[in-house]
């Protein structure tokens, strides 16, 4: 990837801003200027997605790729040389989760178009949401990254509050009062980097490069992982997840569970693991056990769920559970095995909140045993909603295998026992998800459902870019794989194989 | 004909699969003429492969242990060390199954058409079938753990698809969620046991590990936990104690899928492996002799089940499963060339029985034996072959199935004469549980005249691979003839070249094999006396032991077991976390966090009283305490 590429990542930040600024300009009732603007946007952004990927060149030995700086304030206060820089680039890591980030804002976006009640400003909001996490995912200096991860928060309140569903108020201030008190301990940890590393500047490469005492980074890390862990749903953290999405609107609980959270997972490697290897060493083990907890708490607890968004929810809680299993393995395998899984879950979470909300938006109900044999009614839906499901539980070619299979294999070279509670949690995920297929999707039709009406073909098209991106990484996982492991086992001092 | 022509193989379902599951509405016929042709294609090429695999044997060119014909790499991090290369690797036992999967399987199809004809998801079935072949080729092609676990959950999820192919029918769509997660329980221990083997011996390649193992790279104890491990996943697929209950419910779809997946190829997947690793295991006898008595149980325990059930698929199932013991019993004794022997020809023998008993389905709309009855007149095709698809099962000279399981008593005899013993008891339980569904179906008087009436033969699409598969019932074991062998170019007869890498002898004494005949004719008197007629004995008997005939119809209570298991332990832990995370995550934690700085905020407002004395005194109070603690620090 040339430096050139760089004012890719750049037009990749600021397209979802300008597409918010020109939404603000474009009267309410002008709805196929909202459709063309939010279509042909989203759509750039793919492409320029795609491109990045693609673009990133893992057989080099540059950790971060596509690097452009611009100063923005230095040598005032306690900001010494490029104190606070305008830095975009990418590792592999980065590449993919951009990838990620261009998938489901496209089809998201395909999916609100039926929105019928403000669409304009929740198409502004939203936006504003995606381009926070770009930025997040490109931004290579201290400043700017916390400033994005905050601008992609903070939306979500009026998001949920405004367009949200059954106990949205609840739903959107319990999710906001958690996160905003997590971003407390984050900002700690920021100040407390910037301050042992006492060069005085915000810049990310020169914060590596920086050495930090083992006690200091042993005291901060945890805050970093608790911080950035609370929006990645981490146990016993979590509980703003199922209730926040079950209260979201589709393409919100699909931006915040496919997207969203993974910016939490992606802090706790940027921030965390990245800049506080040691720290991060010390408290493996521990991140290992909360992973370990998750995915199985996440998995009994969906057991029991007859909320359809509610079991979706902890489900989610689940697989990110695993997430941060692979980070606390601290091994290369183990490790890629999260990257690879927050792409996948974030996939395959999007494709589910997409086919419920397509559901609810007509039945106006979500409880499991209301429904059975919908597939009669709502064949493509089903067909759907069974790949999903399928690589939600770990079926081989599809996306979430590649990534448990790391992570299992990480978890399995780490600690075996771990690694057998890993695939234990497989087990408990197939009997959830099949228990709910065979109640809503089969046996006889309720004919209380007959004004149902199947996927749309705006939502077919969304699903179909979803399932095509499960498809991809399950059946040649290698391109994730080559450009997240290269990185890791660069950038991480003391990382084993 | 090359032997890289095994990717082909794989290529072609494959292909056929993507095009079917995306335009079967659209295709005339919904495309079930590709599905035929390809699996044509795919039979004449594994035969070739067959052909060219004997040849290279005879030229010496071709160790019978195989050759990697076809790789690349699917995953490779760390170059090498988490290296996950996909390859095509041909055996002995490769070609067996090869022979064995391509060839039901194109009978199979053939009788779908018929039998399936007029279904609403008609290219949905074919284009599932055709999924399940590919997968099926791939598991028997791998060079490689990881890959055969790909394609092991592959056939899995076909398997899933076809028992719940008429989903709107609440039991299939129960039976086939049952079918996957018991099989999935299984899976768990097979990718632990992979994983376990890749741990220490750094591969996942099947000859690498086999190597690495012979070589003494293992530690005893760990290299035993990992292939129990392994052998889990064998008795998820294979339908083995415990983890039998999924396969007479899977009986739920439609019967053609039964006869080659539940059957023929994919419950065997299971004895596959374990014959595939049979190396590995002989390093550790203690893993070798829980797969001998897993087998031997479960041999006994379907048998049982199979005398007393009702329904004629599930009679066939139950079949499966004791027969499938036999084989784990063979592999256990480590015979894998018996073993191979007796998948070969039990595929096609059973194969038979599940499509006869399909077109008795097809014919009267009933699978509940004590409903049928006298249909020898109207379905003669159908009667004759499935006699001899039941003379195999039993073990009638000189059936196939008689020579297998011949040498299965034989291995057995000679090295543990308690399960010998065992055995040949459940031979004569075979015997009778066949002869008394071939006389409840086809003799007697009939039971419901409505479909009796209406019974007719189907015609020859259906009748072809029922004759075609009863040939090879008759004939699949005169391949142990050296004679027969030589003649199909096998130098030395079959066991001694296609079936294993170090010859076995084959091993045939009159009188052996005539105590063996006779304990199946024994078998067959008994069901004669209990069953022909009016089978006013059976009734009878019936009557004596109502306890323990409640036990065998209830399969145990097993099932009972487990839906209790599930019921109450496992849903009663979701209840337990569910009411965690309400109760004490979310009120106590979180809601309760924010009530408490509520609380305080209440509290703490009444300082804020707006009168100047107060915050006057407090000015007061806090000077003095500033002013003590300044002059105690000066």
């Amino acid at each position: 990837m040339s430096t050139s590429d760089g004012y890719i990542l750049l037009v990749l930040t600021a397209l979802p801003f300008i597409a918010a600024l020109l939404l603000m300009i474009t009267p309410s009732r002008e709805r196929t200027a909202i459709i063309a603007i939010t279509g042909l946007s989203s759509f750039v952004m793919f492409v320029l997605s795609v491109y990045v990927f693609q673009r990133y060149d893992w057989h080099s030995s540059e950790q971060f790729q596509g690097v452009l700086a611009w100063d923005w304030l230095q040598n005032v206060g306690f900001l010494g040389e490029h104190g606070i820089q305008i830095k975009v680039g990418i590792d592999g890591i980065a590449a993919s989760m951009v990838l990620l980030t261009g998938i489901i804002t496209m089809a998201g976006t395909w999916v609100s178009w039926k929105v019928r009640q403000r669409t304009k400003d929740f198409f502004i909001l939203l936006y504003i949401v995606v381009g926070g996490v770009y930025g997040t995912f490109v931004s290579l200096d201290l400043f700017f990254f916390f400033l994005m991860y905050e601008t992609a928060v903070m939306p979500m309140y009026m998001l949920i509050a405004i367009w949200g569903s059954t106990r949205k108020e609840y739903g959107a201030m319990k999710l906001m009062m958690m996160l905003v008190a997590a971003s407390i301990l984050i900002f700690t940890g920021i100040f407390a980097i910037f301050t042992e590393a006492n060069i005085g500047s915000f810049d990310l490469t020169r914060l590596y490069a920086a050495h930090y005492s083992r006690e200091m980074q042993i005291i901060f890390f945890p805050m970093i992982a608790l911080g950035c862990g609370t929006l990645g749903g981490m146990f016993p953290f979590h509980s703003w997840s199922p209730d926040g999405h079950a209260s979201a609107p589709t393409a919100v609980s699909m931006v915040h569970a496919g997207v969203l959270m993974k910016v939490g997972a992606f802090a706790i490697i940027r921030l965390g693991i990245q800049i506080l290897p040691e720290g991060a060493q010390f408290w493996g083990p521990a991140l290992i056990t909360v992973g370990i907890t998750a995915a199985l708490y996440g998995a009994v607890s969906a057991l029991k769920q007859t909320d359809l968004k509610l079991m979706s929810g902890f489900s989610s809680v689940s697989h990110m559970g695993y997430v941060f299993m692979g980070l606390g393995t601290m091994n290369v395998i183990g490790m890629t095995g999260s990257v690879l899984q927050m792409f996948a879950h974030g996939v395959m979470t999007a494709l589910f909140f997409l086919l419920i909300g397509a559901m609810y938006d007509q039945s106006h109900n979500r409880d499991i045993p209301n429904f059975s044999g919908l597939a009669k009614r709502m064949p493509m839906w089903a067909i759907f909603f069974v790949i999903g499901a399928l690589a939600s539980l770990g079926l081989p070619g599809l996306s979430g295998f590649v990534a448990e299979l790391h992570i299992f294999v990480g978890a399995f070279r780490a600690y075996p026992i771990v690694g057998g509670l890993a695939v234990l949690t497989a087990a408990i995920t197939a009997t959830y998800l099949l228990r709910m297929m065979s109640q809503m999707f089969f046996g006889e039709f309720n004919t209380r459902w007959d004004m149902l009406r199947d996927v749309t073909w705006a939502e077919r098209a969304g699903a179909t870019v979803l399932v095509l991106s499960i498809l991809a990484m399950g059946l040649w996982p290698s391109p994730w794989v080559q450009r997240i492991s290269t990185t890791l086992a660069q950038t991480i001092p003391g990382v084993s194989l | 004909m090359s032997m890289a022509m095994a990717g082909i193989l794989i290529a072609i379902p494959a292909s056929i699969f993507v095009l079917l599951a995306l335009t079967w509405k659209v295709l005339p016929r919904g495309g079930d003429f590709l599905v035929v042709l390809g699996f044509l294609a795919v039979w004449l090429l594994g035969l070739g492969i067959a052909a060219d695999f004997t040849k290279h044997f005879h030229d010496g060119v071709f160790a019978p242990n195989g050759a990697n014909v076809f790789s690349f790499d699917w995953i490779n991090i760390g170059d090498g060390l988490f290296h996950i290369q996909f390859s095509t690797w041909v055996d002995s036992i490769t070609v067996t199954m090869i022979v064995v999967v391509s060839t039901v399987a194109l009978m199979v199809a053939i009788y779908s058409t018929g039998y399936m004809h007029g279904e609403e998801r008609y290219g949905w079935y074919f284009a599932a079938l055709s999924l399940f072949v590919t997968a099926m080729l791939t598991l028997i092609l791998s060079g490689n753990l990881l890959q055969l676990y790909f394609a092991w959950e592959g056939v899995g999820l076909a398997s899933f698809l076809l028992i719940g192919f008429y989903w709107e029918r609440q039991s299939a769509a129960e039976a086939a969620k049952k079918a996957f997660i018991t099989t999935r329980i299984g899976d768990v221990g097979l990718l632990i046991g992979i994983v376990l083997l890749w741990r220490v011996a750094g591969t996942f390649d099947i000859q690498g590990i086999i190597h690495f193992a012979e070589e003494g790279g293992f530690d005893k104890t760990y290299l035993t936990v990992a292939m129990l491990f392994l052998f889990l996943g064998a008795v998820g697929k294979s339908a083995q104690f415990p983890l039998h209950v999924w396969l007479p419910d899977a009986m739920e779809g439609p019967t053609p899928v039964s006869a080659l997946i539940h059957a023929a190829t994919m419950v065997v997947a299971g004895v596959y492996l374990v014959a595939r690793m049979m190396p590995v295991f002989d390093v550790v006898p203690t893993a070798r002799e829980v797969v001998l008595y897993t087998g031997l149980i479960t041999a006994v325990m379907a048998a049982t089940m199979g005398l007393v059930s009702n329904d004629i698929k599930r009679v066939l199932a139950f079949s499966t499963v004791s027969q499938l013991g036999f084989m784990f019993v063979a592999l256990g004794m480590g015979a894998v060339g018996v073993a191979m022997f007796h998948l070969f020809t039990h595929a096609f023998f059973k194969a038979l029985l599940f499509l006869g008993s399909g077109s008795v389905i097809h014919a009267t709309h009933e699978q509940t034996v004590e409903h049928l009855g006298g249909l020898r007149k109207k379905l003669p095709i159908t009667t004759w072959t499935f006699v001899i698809g039941s003379l195999a099962l039993a073990g009638i000279i000189p059936f196939a199935g008689f020579w297998s399981k011949d040498e299965i008593l034989h291995t057995a005899a000679h090295s543990h004469p308690m399960v010998y013993v065992i055995l040949a008891g459940t031979a004569i339980l075979t015997a009778i549980y066949s002869t008394r569904v071939v006389l409840l179906t086809f003799w007697g008087e009939p039971k419901d005249h409505h479909a009796y009436e209406h019974a007719h033969e189907s015609g020859p699409i259906m009748a072809g691979p029922l004759v075609f598969l009863s040939l090879l019932a008759i004939s699949s074991g005169f391949v142990i003839f050296h004679s027969v062998g030589a003649a199909l170019g096998f130098p030395g007869g079959i066991l001694e070249t296609i079936f294993t890498e170090e010859p076995e002898v084959f091993h045939f004494d009159p009188v052996f094999a005539a105590t063996a005949v006779g304990m199946s004719l024994a078998g067959i008197g008994i069901g004669f006396a209990y069953w022909w007629g009016d089978a006013s004995r059976a009734v009878r008997a019936r009557a004596w032991a109502p306890e323990l005939h409640a036990l065998l119809v209830n399969r145990y209570y097993i099932d009972d077991l487990y839906q209790a298991i599930i019921d109450r332990v496992i849903l009663g832990l979701g209840n337990i976390v569910a009411t965690f995370e309400r109760h004490v995550v979310n009120e106590a934690g979180v809601d309760g966090g924010s009530q408490l700085i509520g609380w305080f905020g209440m509290r703490l407002k009444f300082l804020q009283t707006g009168r100047i004395p107060n915050y006057a005194l407090a000015m007061a109070v806090g000077v003095v305490v500033l002013a003590v603690m300044a002059f105690r620090s000066a």
